[in-house]
């Protein structure tokens, strides 16, 4: 009997030690699979060794539950777990600390007179977009929101923020569908060609002519360039619509250029979409048109963008609200 | 070589020449050349000129300038150095001018923008719409047809009524009570004309360096470019051209732009051995980014450029992102939305000058501003400009600077073109 005890123990306690470090190494460095799965899967045998630990001590636990401080216990844990759930400021402050976690942080908010979004994709880059709302801003029948990433091409990287309209045949944001879906087409057309490669290379050839997606689908190698000298800029756009007021969507947009850093741009207002005739190819194509005069109302949802870019941790971002 | 020998020589050649099946011609040749022999030493002929406006340079400003100040009234001749108008946008080949538009709106328009528009729909192409936001800023240039364009401009020169004189070239530059005397040299022409202003159009400033006032030229000149197609045809005003960098292009004279040009086909020649393509396309020559400015009346700094500056003796509109070019290329700084630079009257006018302006790249700017301003529209804008104030000059015996700008603002308008300022 003891030695199942001390073996149960002993598992406890080293599975515990491996479940301390890899949770901090976690919390402090970027993603790594084979740090977050060690600890998920020691986690997973943790719990059922915990179980038999219980088990194990079933008679001073039982007793412990009968004291009064199982009130505080459990008060304890229920405003750790709300206050970890929620998330106030404070705590998000210290999530933004971790390698792992600061990057998941694409946290977006709205208030009466500011929508405001957060996006790190490292601990060393952070973004923050502060959207200071107009006149016509209503935050009871809030417009529809799209914000996105395009590379120095002009296709989109990554979306920040998708409308909220829940009716997919209804493009109430046209421009956003539109650089989306010509992303997602490029992004299954290039899967289908590296599996066409892999059927390929298995087969004996070794490669295969044609079209080639030489770049990259991951936001990171536009955002965080390797050779950070090289001009690569990228561009953040916000695309905005008030629904039932008549008026087409408005974009707004600001260049990034990381090897000309800057910490605050404002973004500026490029124009309004239209579907133009497809090409040669049959490709639909859109263009942007300088906003003329049938535009009022949507010209004063937004009063002011400011994009803020912390890339060493020296600018002091706005706060979340 | 003695008279009696070459007498010898050209018989026996002349009998020998009669055999063979290439005698026809070199017999002809071979007889024009012996008559030549018979006249006066002093061959070229010397040829006068009495105009009211001289404009030295047909490139993208001087054959508008030309043309506004004959349509303005102003006997005008034009001298050229090379065999046809049109300057960057015909012999240098950067038939894409631009930019005319700025924020959805045409800022510059005129006779520049007649040309261009004329050529266009004659060639069959298409114009830029300018509501569309480009997404790139080089995307509302206007593609055109540079042969049809070099035609167009000399037609237009004929309607107007300007003399054209190529191959020709000032040499030297008098004062005279009433303006000037210039003395140009062609081959086989001399030239004398005497003319009431000047309106220098070279693209250095040569005229205005010749007369000692003072220039600015930077240490080391943006690179030029030779434009070219390997391997595909040149369809003219549709596709882009190739073009490769001519680091340390100068045109500042003969010597150096012959540099220019040897550099730049030597890399071309290269370029065709490396990738064994056929060349279907060369211009003659190095399109040249920089040279001297002038030191004017007032210059137009980087600030005023990006600013959006209204001058207040601004006679055209500008629109390009300062745009330097360098060894590693070039990284363009778009302008701020809405913002669009203006060009004073005074920064085409040499400092302490009369009866002398300029137009084009070589006006009076920092170094910054001059990589937005020297392109193709605004020295369309400035060349209409300097057209007008040199033929209201000349009618009044006045100096451009002297012309109320109230006259030229109105005459500018008259003939189609925008002023900043002014609905």
């Amino acid at each position: 009997m003891d030695r199942k005890r001390s073996f149960v123990s002993l598992l406890t306690a080293s599975s515990f030690l491996v479940l301390s470090v890899t949770g901090i190494i976690a919390f402090v460095q970027p993603f790594s699979i084979q740090v977050v799965g060690l600890h998920a899967l020691i986690g997973f045998l943790f719990v059922g060794l915990i179980v038999l630990h219980i088990g194990n001590n079933s008679k001073h636990l039982s007793r412990y539950l009968r004291s009064k401080t199982v009130w505080l216990t459990s008060g304890i844990t229920v405003a750790a777990s709300l206050l970890f759930f929620w998330q106030p400021a404070p705590v998000k402050r210290v999530l933004g600390l971790s390698g792992n976690l600061g990057p998941a942080l694409e946290r977006f908010e709205m208030t009466d007179d500011e929508l405001s979004f957060h996006y790190s994709p490292s601990p060393s880059y952070k973004m923050a977009l502060a959207v200071r709302t107009g006149e016509t801003f209503d935050v009871d029948r809030p417009p529809q929101v799209a914000i996105w990433l395009e590379n120095a091409s002009f296709y989109h990287i990554k979306t920040l923020l998708q409308p909220t309209e829940s009716d997919p045949d209804l493009a109430v944001l046209p421009y956003w569908d539109f650089k989306v879906r010509g992303w997602e087409k490029a992004k299954r057309e290039a899967e289908e060609r590296e599996s066409l490669e892999e059927r390929m290379k298995e087969s004996g050839i070794d490669a295969i002519t044609g079209a080639t997606q030489a770049s990259s689908f991951d936001p990171a190698a536009y955002i965080l360039p390797p050779e950070s000298d090289v001009p690569m800029p990228y561009r953040l756009l916000i695309e905005i619509d008030q629904p039932g007021d008549g008026q087409p969507s408005l974009v707004y947009a600001v260049e990034i250029d990381n090897a000309d850093p800057r910490a605050y741009q404002l973004l500026e207002l490029m124009g309004y979409p239209k579907r133009e005739e497809d090409d040669e190819e049959g490709k639909e194509v859109w263009a942007l048109y300088y906003v003329d005069e049938r535009f009022d109302s949507a010209l004063e949802l937004i009063d002011s963008a400011l994009l803020t870019i912390d890339r060493d941790g020296e600018i002091h971002l706005p706060k979340s609200k | 070589m003695n008279s009696s020998q070459q007498h010898t020589d050209r018989r026996h050649f002349l009998q020998k020449s009669v055999f063979g099946t290439a005698a026809a011609g070199l017999a002809i040749a071979s007889t024009s050349h012996a008559s030549a022999q018979t006249l006066p030493a002093a061959a070229e002929p010397e040829v006068t000129s009495d105009v009211d406006v001289l404009v030295v340079g047909g490139g993208t400003a001087g054959h508008v300038a030309a043309i506004q100040a004959a349509r303005a009234g102003a006997k005008t001749l034009i001298v050229e150095r090379n065999s046809q108008l049109g300057g960057t946008t015909t012999t240098g080949g950067v038939a894409f001018p631009g930019l005319f538009d700025a924020w959805g709106k045409q800022v510059i328009a005129g006779i520049g923008w007649e040309l261009v528009k004329e050529s266009v729909e004659l060639d069959g192409g298409s114009l830029p719409n300018f509501a569309k936001v480009p997404e790139r800023h080089w995307q509302n240039q206007v593609y055109t047809n540079q042969f049809l364009y070099a035609i167009l401009a000399e037609e237009k020169c004929a309607e107007a009524g300007v003399e054209i004189a190529y191959y020709e070239f000032p040499q030297a530059v008098t004062k005279t009570h009433d303006g000037w005397e210039v003395d140009c040299a062609g081959f086989g022409t001399k030239r004398r004309v005497r003319c009431k202003q000047i309106i220098d159009c070279t693209g250095g400033a040569e005229v205005v360096g010749m007369l000692g006032f003072p220039r600015l030229r930077e240490e080391e000149r943006q690179p030029g470019s030779f434009l070219f197609m390997l391997g595909q045809a040149h369809q003219p005003g549709r596709n882009q051209i190739h073009r490769l960098y001519v680091h340390g292009a100068d045109s500042t004279n003969s010597r150096t732009a012959t540099e220019a040009n040897l550099t730049g086909r030597k890399s071309i020649l290269a370029k065709v051995r490396k990738e064994g393509k056929q060349l279907m396309h060369l211009q003659p020559e190095t399109g040249f980014r920089e040279s001297y400015r002038i030191e004017g009346e007032t210059m137009v700094t980087v600030n005023d450029y990006t600013s959006g500056r209204v001058f207040d003796d601004a006679i055209s509109f500008a629109f390009y992102p300062v745009d330097l070019h360098t060894k590693t290329g070039v990284r363009p700084k778009p302008l701020k939305p809405g913002t669009v630079p203006t060009i004073p009257l005074r920064a085409l006018i040499p400092k302490g000058s009369r009866n002398l302006i300029v137009a084009g790249r070589c006006v009076s700017s920092d170094r910054l501003a001059n990589s937005g301003l020297r392109v193709q529209a605004s020295c369309m804008g400035m060349g209409q400009a300097a057209g007008v104030a040199a033929a209201l000059a000349a009618k009044t015996g006045t100096t451009p600077l002297e012309v109320p700008l109230s006259e030229i603002h109105a005459m500018l308008r008259e003939h189609g073109q925008i002023v900043p300022g002014h609905a």
